[in-house]
């Protein structure tokens, strides 16, 4: 009983009651201690020790997000990442260890080079040791378990389309971030968000466990282009062929799908491998097709018809007087390359007249032709939003001299990309409606918005025009596609050096719509100095079109115009319901 | 006063199972975790087999190795229009 009670107890003695005191004084403090540090929050309590004591053990690390797929329209893949493992160390601790040799050879490199690049980091405590290898050589050289050494899981990108696309697609950097192409252009939708976990690590820094995700990684979206890559490859051989077939430097060709905007092939000389970055020609990875604007020359030529035949001045029979072959514009002679006499508005177009269309210019002025070319979309971006895209440029001036405004007519003192030129063209083929351009595939049954720029009637009109210019008396016989009626138009310009137009340097041009009863697709073909004398348009130009849309036709289902009623023989194919 | 003599016991019974029900779940959530690991272990090593097989896939259907084959080792060409029959679905 009494050794219970705290009191004293008369007969206790006094020592004992003040080590009983001190003692529970003790007692108090460690418990309010322990109160303070848990219970109370206060500077250096519950948060600050837990915090002190994560800082030693907990580790965040990064959870990579796989980025996107882009797909052509088809769903082949034209970039896909997949795993790899970057090998990275720990200078400090691998540089003590006494199994180098194994690891430089299980790594393919010599022991020397893994020696001099451990001294050169050797006060760091962090280095790599090879980036973006295979799992397999990976999970090889982590198996050693050599200490020092660590894996981290990122993803690289790969290209199988290679160059034939390279482009358009563009390029990731060795952190996955895209930065050319459509990698940048659509970063925000294929890179998706990584994520984060925490985990306890031990004395040397080797996870234990994971605590627990931060942050889910979310993946990157797949993004399907408009693009078909079997014209792709189509129009990307037929290009290559051209440049070896006129010793041309550089060239670009489009297709674009009239009726919807989708661009359905994109392609550039010269081209780069993408999935080879040592031997790398930065000035190859430009989409020339978006990103060059040069002088379109006659290939404007059917745009001041249009602006002609809307002021209802001149209709597609009426008579112009070309003759004697040159005229005099200013202190400018314009010459025709013979006299081509009276003749039509439309033998003008098809003839590519240098006198008829001045001509016509005089009668209407530069500002119906002006309008026409804004409306046609020249000087403002394409809607394609593709990283470097140049809109081009309409001249604005305040006095327009008289070479000004013929010139104009016939495709100089502007600029425009092959693309631009390809929409024009489109607007043909579209009855007069113009519809944004796309790369992304749109949906079935999707609705693209349409603007109506000119009547059907004009659009028709030109297009009876730019079927004859590939008939007997046009510029353009070369453009011809066996089996199916075609429509186009050439062009040749100068090509602009740094004190003016260049005597001897010329682009080839050729934009064309096909098939012209039911047209639908719209190829612009450019040849960057084609040399010898099949340098124009209708020689060099001409051909590459035809080429690339007999194969566009094919492809896309077409029947040719010019087919053997036989249908007995389609027995033979099954062809039942 | 009999109802204040029966609250004490049930309080202490709740406590312990709220207890143990903390124990299980906590077991619980270790065990997801570690689950997800192993999930995501797996994940990632079939992506690496997708995406090698894509690769493969990709490589092998290449326009050019197709357009090879076909006119080196299967002689084939594109028809000629006279060899050209369209067939026009629900016309037969």
């Amino acid at each position: 009983m009494a050794r219970n009670r705290v009191v004293p107890v008369p007969g206790m003695p006094w020592r004992l009651v003040i080590v009983i005191g001190l003692l529970m004084v003790l007692a108090a403090l460690v418990v309010g201690r322990l109160v303070l540090i848990q219970v109370v929050d206060q500077e250096r309590g519950a948060a600050f020790l837990r915090e002190q004591g994560a800082m030693r053990a907990v580790r965040s690390a990064e959870i990579p997000a796989y980025r996107g797929m882009v797909t052509d329209r088809r769903g082949e893949p034209l970039a896909i990442s997949t795993p790899v493992i970057t090998l990275w160390a720990d200078p400090q601790i691998l540089r003590d260890s006494n199994r180098l040799g194994v690891l430089a050879d299980a790594l393919g490199q010599s022991e020397e080079q893994l020696q001099q690049r451990l001294d050169l980091y050797s006060d760091k405590r962090f280095m790599y040791l090879a980036r973006h290898q295979t799992p397999d050589l990976a999970r090889r050289v982590l198996g050693l378990k050599i200490s020092g050494v660590g894996g981290k899981r990122e993803y690289r990108r790969f290209y199988p389309a290679g160059e034939v696309a390279s482009q358009i697609i563009g390029l990731t950097n060795v952190d996955g971030k895209g930065i050319a192409g459509l990698e940048k252009a659509y970063e925000e939708v294929l890179h998706g968000r990584v994520g984060q976990k925490r985990y306890i690590k031990d004395l040397h820094g080797d996870a234990i466990r994971d605590v627990g995700v931060v942050r889910e990684a979310r993946p990157g979206q797949a993004v399907e282009l408009a693009i078909d890559l079997r014209l792709q490859y189509l129009q990307h051989r037929e290009l290559q062929r051209a440049m070896v077939e006129t010793g041309a430097e550089a060239g670009a060709a489009v297709t674009v799908d009239a009726w919807t905007g989708e661009i359905l092939a994109m392609t550039n000389h010269p081209v780069f491998n993408p999935n080879s970055r040592s031997a790398f020609d930065y000035a190859a990875t430009r989409n020339r097709v978006v990103t060059d604007a040069f002088e379109p020359g006659s290939t404007m030529k059917p745009l001041t018809l249009v602006a002609a035949l809307e002021t209802g001045a001149f209709t597609l029979d009426s008579i112009i007087d070309t003759s004697p072959g040159r005229i005099r514009v200013g202190r400018k002679v314009l010459p025709d390359p013979l006299n081509y006499g009276a003749i039509t508005v439309s033998r003008v177009i098809e003839k590519s007249s240098q006198v008829g269309v001045t001509k016509m210019a005089q009668a209407i002025g530069h500002e119906p032709v002006l309008s026409v070319y804004r409306r046609f979309g020249l000087g403002e971006p394409s809607s394609i939003g593709f990283p470097g895209e140049r809109s081009g440029s309409l001249p604005n001036r305040e006095r327009w001299s008289e070479i000004e405004k013929v010139t104009l007519a016939f495709g100089y003192g502007l600029t425009t990309t092959p693309l631009q030129l390809a929409q024009a063209y489109a607007i043909f083929a579209n009855e007069g409606r113009r519809v944004p351009l796309t790369l992304l595939k749109r949906a079935d049954g999707e609705q693209p918005p349409v603007e109506r720029v000119i009547s059907e009637e004009v659009a028709q009109q030109v297009l009876t025009v730019l079927h004859r210019v590939t008939g007997s008396e046009g510029t353009a016989k070369k453009a011809r596609v066996p089996g199916f009626s075609v429509g186009g138009k050439t062009g040749t310009v100068h090509k602009v050096g740094p004190s003016g137009y260049l005597p001897d340097q010329y682009l080839a041009l050729f934009v064309g719509v096909a098939p012209i009863d039911n047209p639908r697709y719209v190829t612009a073909v450019v040849i960057d100095r084609p040399q010898g004398d099949s340098y124009g348009g209708g020689a060099a130009a001409a051909p590459v079109y035809a080429r690339i849309t007999d194969g566009v036709l094919r492809l896309r289902n077409q029947r040719p115009e010019i087919e053997a009623e036989t249908p007995a023989q389609l027995a033979s194919f099954g062809g039942g319901q | 006063m009999m109802s204040l003599r029966w609250t004490m016991p049930l309080l202490i019974m709740a406590v312990l199972m709220s207890c143990f029900a903390i124990i299980h779940s906590t077991h619980a959530s270790r065990a997801y975790y570690a689950d997800l690991q192993r999930l995501e272990g797996t994940h990632w090593y079939l992506q690496e087999d997708y995406s090698r097989l894509m690769l493969e896939r990709s490589t092998l259907a290449s326009p050019h190795r197709i357009a090879k084959m076909a006119q080196e080792d299967l002689i084939m060409r594109a028809p000629d229009l006279a060899a050209y029959r369209t067939i026009v679905e629900g016309a037969y």
